[in-house]
């Protein structure tokens, strides 16, 4: 396993520092169909959507809203918070996993 | 194909959470009886799932769409190591980086956790074992079909909710479907049969026993 765990490992890297290409390719783009937020989408179809407007505001403590650091919003910043993300997302995803695996294998 | 809190309306999330609830106990008994050895694969593929859906691509007409990683941990471990893996990203994702939604997780989790590696993982199977095509190849088409599959499931969940209940997402079927199978069949589709055939042929040449092991014990079975 260890070969392969290694060449992993390697790529996850190499894919965290290369990561900006992840919004630098879509800067002017209009994001993903379906998750604009609320306005935007109000403003699109010309129309008041209360029960959207109640639940979009459900849970607001994301750390890194959109994996960027708030206020971080130049393309130069933008690509360094993206790159942060990648680090913390990567370090929480295997906390994660390891306390799940523990959970379940006791 | 992450689908944020407002879009879906109670009722509707509520019907997902009680859809996942049988699935994450089953995912969770089959984590139990994970090998040792295993535990690192999954943790790594894990993470690999987290950073694919990070690289956005540009898709005609101006959004965006990604790929997900599901069918290269059903195709390496099996179609539930996806949901395990999934389940956890996922939950990531909608608590740290508001991407998807805390009422919507469980929709998320169908789609992107089951939908997507259980039919990329059988259309895989299909195509090696009934087919006898390559397992590169195999792994590409099914990583292809689970995510196009994945996305149009998503869609039809997207334009069902105006007939539920008003105020939510405010498309309909006609829109959401072909805007999110588009979307998939034309980007994150290409872009997944690549990456997923790429793994597959690295892995194969890296750990041959992995698909040796997989082929003795269907001949057996």
């Amino acid at each position: 396993m260890d070969r392969l765990i290694k060449g992993l490992l390697t790529a996850i890297a190499v894919m965290a520092v290369l990561s900006p290409l992840g919004i630098l390719l879509v800067w002017n783009s209009s994001g993903a169909w379906g998750e604009w937020d609320v306005s935007t989408i109000e403003h699109m179809v010309g129309q008041k959507l209360p029960g959207m407007e109640k639940l979009s505001s459900m849970w607001n403590h994301a750390v890194l809203p959109d994996y960027n650091v708030p206020g971080w919003n130049d393309m130069f910043h933008a690509s360094a918070g993206y790159i942060i993300s990648a680090v913390v997302g990567v370090s929480l995803v295997l906390g994660f996993y390891y306390a799940a695996v523990k959970l379940a294998r006791g | 194909m992450h689908i944020p809190d407002g879009y879906l309306g109670p009722y509707t999330c509520a019907l997902f959470y009680a859809v996942m609830t049988p699935i994450w106990y089953r995912a969770f008994k089959w984590l139990k009886g994970l090998k040792p050895q295993q535990v690192p694969l999954l943790g790594v593929l894990t993470a690999f799932a987290f950073l694919v859906m990070m690289y956005n691509l540009p898709v005609p007409g101006g959004t965006t769409a990604h790929i997900v990683g599901g069918t290269i941990i059903a195709i390496l471990i099996g179609p539930w190591a996806a949901t395990v893996s999934l389940t956890i990203v996922l939950l990531i994702q909608a608590l740290f980086f508001g991407d998807g939604g805390i009422t919507t997780y469980a929709a998320n989790v169908f789609n992107m956790g089951v939908v997507l590696p259980f039919v990329g993982y059988y259309t895989y199977r299909f195509l090696t074992k009934r087919v006898g095509l390559d397992e590169v190849v195999s792994a590409g088409v099914g990583a292809y079909v689970g995510i196009v599959t994945a996305a149009t499931v998503a869609g039809t969940e997207l334009g069902i909710q105006p007939h539920i209940q008003p105020g939510y997402c405010p498309y309909s079927l006609s829109v959401s479907v072909p805007a999110m199978a588009i979307a998939h069949i034309l980007t994150a589709g290409p872009a997944a049969a690549v990456v997923t055939g790429a793994v597959v042929w690295y892995v194969r040449k890296s750990r041959p026993d992995l698909f040796e092991m997989r082929t003795i014990l269907r001949t057996e079975g």
